[in-house]
């Protein structure tokens, strides 16, 4: 929204030494952020009013002429090329230096061998028409010297508001709140708000109209007020310049006025050709009732939208646009004027289902006071008046008021005041404060009782709080003191989530080399499908804001392998990491509300996916850093990868295993089968492991604190032995026998797996280091033979396992 | 017993003097002075002599082993010498070690975490799937407000029993507010950084997913005073210890007072450029002390308590602390992005 300076003046006395900046500090610190301030006559920076004295005829152009141009402090030699330029003319000259609207910048210069000291200007050039005919001819008013912008009478400065920083308070959307706002922070008085005598709004005969509100809830106050004898015309030049200052184009006479007092006072108007319209009536829009709206667009109206209705038939659609019908037409003579207050969400919602956003519609959607239409319409009266003398009220008006409003005083105690602002403000000041934004105050003792002004209690001023933010933004945030807390020790649980999730992170971009990433929650039914998952087991968004982003996530596999994409052709091999919520349609930790229920699940998960050219080497890797997480944690750990009874669809056939710690199943891991990873268009092999957080922080707190073991005195005995077993016996399975065959045996670590020549079809040679310890004493060499017989006869026994030579 | 010593020893010098490269060095290593060389085997007979022999020869023996290992080093010194060229160039890098990389939103987070942490705060978390009454009602933002707009929030497809979506993806990290009132009560000091959503189309400068950290302070008697004092050690942690705080009103629902922090821009030191928009000013932190039906739907009596809460979001201090001009590169993935934090 955009501040008229001289407008604001009109009501606020603001001194000529309060610079533009000023005024935007003063409000951008106490009441809305100003985005900016525009000089009008900065446009014109310059350009000055001069006489021409003389024009020849260029000696080597036909089409160009010399002049001797007075512009009072001097003489200038400028070539035109304009064919209407004669002595005597008063004419806008740009000097050397100017930058005129259209971007031109005159500078010195010599055209066909004459100098030529500035430019005599058109128009167009002034950015004041599209006319490029001739230079632009002023009129006798000019005064030879003058600054352009004066002759224009160019001395308005205009403020840009961030119209987001007025959500909350309707009553700045127009000059007067503004001015009200002015007058607190420059400790003036505010002028008293425009109105025409009591003479002027006697109406001759009865009404002539009759009003009906059918929904209340959508309208609590609505004047009608027919008037004639008016005719259409241009508006007078005064009213014109204020409306072009803040950026309302100039359109006729009527609907002038009715913008004019909008952005004066903030209540938007509405003007309808009164032929016709006899039966005014407020409502819901039916099922699909349509209307052709002023901009000449045939709408159908979505429901809860507001109409004005004439015999029960739209005629504007309230608060946001009229109806072409009965909108000002050229021969209009007598008018309506509407002035009413609709209600906020009805408006709001209006606009948004329509997609059409008003300068009316963004203040009913603030919600207005319903006190305002009555000083609107009359000040609209006055204007039409002024500029239609024999314009007449005809009939009374038509006045329904549906509210009822008896702003309540608030009670506030001085002491509170300063409890909560950390400093003292005079009662004075505080009360004067108050007063000027149009409070009314009185004191009891320590407490003041403040009832707000009715522009104020319909929307954002209610509890004593309110009252704390207008006393401290008006003596200003700035003046308030830093205080240091007094220190509280911190009296809430360490965040050992956070903490765990911090020591993952570390591990797997520290020993891990992984890089972090960050993916989207939201994933692409196309990415699903692709994977093999079922979007109908996927919790999606109502709303969203592409085809990518509509099912929230269930693993972070989906996203992650765009990433693969993204990254495989820059990086041979390469590795990422993520934490993060994935989202399933269960019950989940987080209540809903005060009743209990319980939201869906929205447990943290980490993902890993390993990329590059060898399968088996870049699942090995993943594998490993599964296990390097959790030893990171839990040195001692007995980690175990098991066969997955639901293995992913994803997977490589077999390719896929369960990640156990201390035999809780904390997550899985599985190569990425071929289809899955061309049809995301990988060309590289990819392997994924994905850790339950939850778990894996349930698995942190339970288990204790390791206890310090002292080193072992007696040496370990280590002995190297060579199973040849059938290919589909499972590691895992062989390795537990082993480590759990006997207490001495305290590590079993497999060094080599060979397949081939010399073991036969479908054989597999898996080697262990097996590693032998007492605490107590030295192991002999013949104990040991002994417990590894035995073992070898299991062995045997269970997978019929051969001892191989080396 | 000493002659013999003292005979191995001299055989064992003449061959150390012809020896020429490491591997005959390694043979004659393995002959004599192995566990089970030559020498071994003689010093094994020592055990044979008799007792007031054994000392004598002891010694001799150890002098003789201490002669051919001094030797046998300073050739094999040399030899290795030899063996690498005889200059080594310091300035050739070392063993590769390939790092990992932490997200820059991870560190800027962790940076502040650790900040408040030192200043008695607690770190907590809160779902990202939020219900209309946490992350509005509570917060005192009516129904109909236009922030609940599908045109700002996400809606998730699951209706409630009066039909209605009530579920959000939060738009903020205020949501935890309440949740943490109800969980912990007064006093609180607290911050809670995490991931928020927005119905946004994205471009350079807008992103529907991104980062924020919040903070609250509920005490008795906590003023507007003490909101200042934490932000403006907020403002001196990010960008200096001559960092000013200015603060101005500005309308947030969930606080009244409203308003905004706004810190000295520390690239133009306050003269005004392009990253502030010629202001000086860089728009950081939305605070204000916490509106009484916050309180109340957290279960705190604001008669009793009072307190205040900031927030900021994490992207922007990211973008602006490292030079960063695209918000989408956050959650791009790309690794040419990633690798550089």
């Amino acid at each position: 929204m955009y501040l008229s300076i001289n407008w604001l003046k009109d009501f606020v006395k603001i001194s000529k030494k309060t610079t533009p900046e000023e005024l935007a500090s003063l409000l951008t610190l106490h009441t809305v952020e100003v985005e900016g301030w525009q000089e009008q006559s900065q446009t014109y920076n310059n350009v000055v009013v001069g006489r021409v004295l003389s024009v020849t005829q260029h000696p080597n152009a036909d089409r160009l002429r010399l002049t001797k141009v007075d512009i009072k402090k001097e003489t200038l030699d400028i070539v035109c090329g304009a064919p209407n330029v004669a002595v005597g003319q008063k004419v806008a000259v740009a000097l050397i230096g100017a930058i005129l609207p259209n971007g031109l910048e005159i500078k010195e210069s010599e055209i066909r061998g004459e100098k030529s000291y500035g430019m005599i200007c058109a128009q167009d050039e002034l950015g004041l028409g599209t006319d490029h005919e001739g230079i632009m001819v002023l009129n006798d008013n000019a005064k030879v010297g003058q600054f352009f912008a004066d002759y224009l009478n160019l001395k308005d400065t205009t403020l840009e508001i961030d119209n987001k920083s007025l959500s909350n308070r309707g009553d700045l959307w127009g000059h007067y709140g503004m001015a009200r706002e002015l007058g607190a922070l420059l400790k003036t008085p505010l002028l008293p708000y425009p109105q025409p005598d009591e003479e002027s709004l006697k109406a001759e005969g009865k009404a002539e109209l009759s009003v009906k509100i059918e929904n209340k809830k959508a309208c609590s106050r609505y004047i009608a007020v027919k008037i004639d004898n008016v005719k259409m015309a241009e508006s007078p030049a005064w009213i014109k310049e204020r409306l072009s200052a803040v950026g309302a184009r100039p359109i006729n006479a009527i609907v002038d006025i009715t913008n004019y007092v909008m952005l004066e006072c903030g209540q938007p108007l509405h003007a309808f050709d009164a032929t016709g319209i006899k039966k005014i009536g407020v409502r819901y829009s039916k099922l699909d009732e349509s209307l052709e709206t002023l901009d000449g667009k045939e709408r159908l109206l979505p429901e809860e939208t507001i109409v004005i209705t004439n015999d029960n038939e739209p005629i504007a659609l309230a608060g946001v646009i009229g109806g072409a019908q009965s909108g000002i037409k050229e021969n209009t003579e007598s008018i309506i004027i509407e002035a009413a207050t609709f209600d906020a969400v009805s408006v709001r919602k209006a606009t948004a289902r329509l997609n059409l956003r008003t300068e009316a519609s963004m203040r009913f959607e603030k919600t207005l006071d319903p006190h305002l239409p009555e000083i609107a319409w009359k000040r609209a009266w006055q204007l039409i008046k002024e500029v239609f003398p024999e314009a007449k009220l005809a009939g009374a008006t038509v006045d329904v008021v549906n509210f009822e409003m008896e702003p309540v005083a608030i009670s506030v105690d001085f002491s509170w005041l300063k409890k909560r602002l950390g400093r003292d403000i005079s009662r004075k000041d505080t009360v004067t404060i108050l007063e000027r934004l149009g409070f009314s105050v009185t004191v009891e003792g320590n407490i003041l009782l403040v009832t707000p002004p009715t522009w104020r209690a319909v929307k954002d001023v209610s509890i004593k709080e309110d009252i704390l933010e207008e006393v401290a933004r008006v003596i200003g945030y700035n003046e308030i003191p830093s205080l240091p807390l007094s220190a509280t020790l911190s009296l809430l649980p360490e965040n050992e989530e956070l903490k765990l999730e911090r020591k993952v992170q570390d591990v797997l971009s520290g020993t891990g080399h992984l890089t972090e990433t960050y993916n989207y929650s939201f994933v692409s039914e196309s990415s699903l499908t692709k994977l093999n998952f079922d979007v109908k087991n996927y919790l999606k968004l109502v709303n969203p804001i592409s085809e990518q982003h509509v099912y929230l996530r269930q693993s972070l596999l989906t996203n992650m392998l765009q990433n693969v994409r993204t990254n495989q052709f820059n990086y041979p091999e390469f590795g990422l990491f993520e934490i993060g919520r994935i989202f399933l349609p269960i019950a989940g930790e987080y209540v809903k509300d005060e009743k209990g229920e319980l939201m869906p699940y929205q447990g943290k998960r980490v993902g890993i996916v390993v990329a590059g050219p060898d399968g088996n080497a870049v699942f090995n890797r993943a594998k490993g850093l599964a296990e390097l997480v959790l030893s990171s944690l839990w040195p001692q750990a007995r980690i175990e990868l098991t066969v997955l009874e639901n293995a992913p669809l994803w997977a490589e056939k077999g390719q896929a295993a369960a990640i156990n710690c201390d035999g809780h199943e904390i997550g899985f891991t599985g190569r990425l089968s071929t289809e899955v990873t061309n049809a995301f268009g990988i060309k590289v092999k990819v392997a994924y492991v994905e850790i339950n957080f939850k778990e894996l922080l349930a698995l942190y707190l339970a288990l204790p604190a390791h206890q310090y073991e002292e080193a072992p005195k007696y040496p370990p005995v280590t002995r190297d032995l060579a199973f040849v077993v059938d290919e589909k016996i499972l590691y895992n399975d062989f390795w537990k026998v082993l480590i759990d065959f006997h207490p001495l045996i305290v590590k079993a670590e497999l060094f080599d797996v060979y397949q081939g020549s010399g073991l036969g079809e479908g054989m597999k040679s898996l080697a262990f280091h097996l590693t032998y310890q007492d605490r107590e004493r030295t192991l002999t060499a013949d104990e040991i033979d002994g417990i590894q017989a035995d073992l070898i006869q299991r062995c045997q026994e269970l997978f019929e396992a051969q001892v191989r030579d080396f | 017993m000493k002659n013999k010593l003292e005979k191995l020893r001299d055989e064992f010098l003449e061959g150390l003097a012809e020896i020429k490269d490491l591997s005959a060095l390694r043979e004659l290593e393995l002959k004599y002075i192995s566990r089970k060389g030559k020498l071994s085997g003689l010093l094994s007979e020592l055990k044979e002599i008799s007792v007031d022999l054994r000392r004598e020869a002891g010694e001799a023996a150890n002098i003789v082993k201490r002669e051919m290992t001094e030797k046998y080093n300073e050739v094999r010194a040399a030899l290795e010498k030899k063996a690498d060229g005889g200059v080594v160039d310091p300035t050739v890098p070392g063993e590769k070690f390939e790092s990992g990389q932490l997200h820059p939103l991870t560190l800027v987070r962790r940076e502040l975490e650790d900040f408040f942490a030192t200043l008695g705060f607690t770190v907590l978390d809160g779902p990202e799937l939020e219900s209309e009454f946490y992350n509005f009602e509570s917060l005192n933002v009516p129904p109909h407000h236009p922030a609940r707009d599908m045109q700002d929030t996400f809606y998730v497809d699951i209706k409630n029993k009066q039909g209605e979506y009530d579920l959000t993806m939060r738009t903020q990290t205020s949501n935890t507010q309440v949740r943490a009132m109800q969980k912990y009560g007064a006093p609180l000091k607290a911050i809670m950084p995490g991931r928020v959503f927005r119905s946004e189309a994205t471009d350079a400068r807008h992103e529907h997913t991104f980062y924020q950290l919040e903070g609250v302070v509920i005490d008795k008697n906590i003023n507007f005073g003490h909101m200042k004092n934490i932000l403006e050690a907020v403002g001196k942690k990010l960008y200096g210890p001559d960092t000013q705080l200015r603060m101005r009103p500005k309308f947030y629902p969930f606080v009244e007072p409203g308003s905004n922090g706004e810190y000295t821009c520390f690239l133009c030191q306050g003269k005004g450029c392009r990253v502030c928009k010629q202001t000086g000013w860089l728009e950081i932190v939305g605070c204000g002390l916490i509106h009484p039906n916050v309180m109340r739907a957290g279960g705190i009596d604001p008669e009793v308590y009072s307190g205040f809460a900031f927030g900021f979001g994490l992207n922007r201090l990211v973008m602006l602390k490292y030079g960063i001009d695209d918000i989408r590169l956050f959650n791009g993935g790309d690794l040419r992005f990633l690798k550089q934090f």
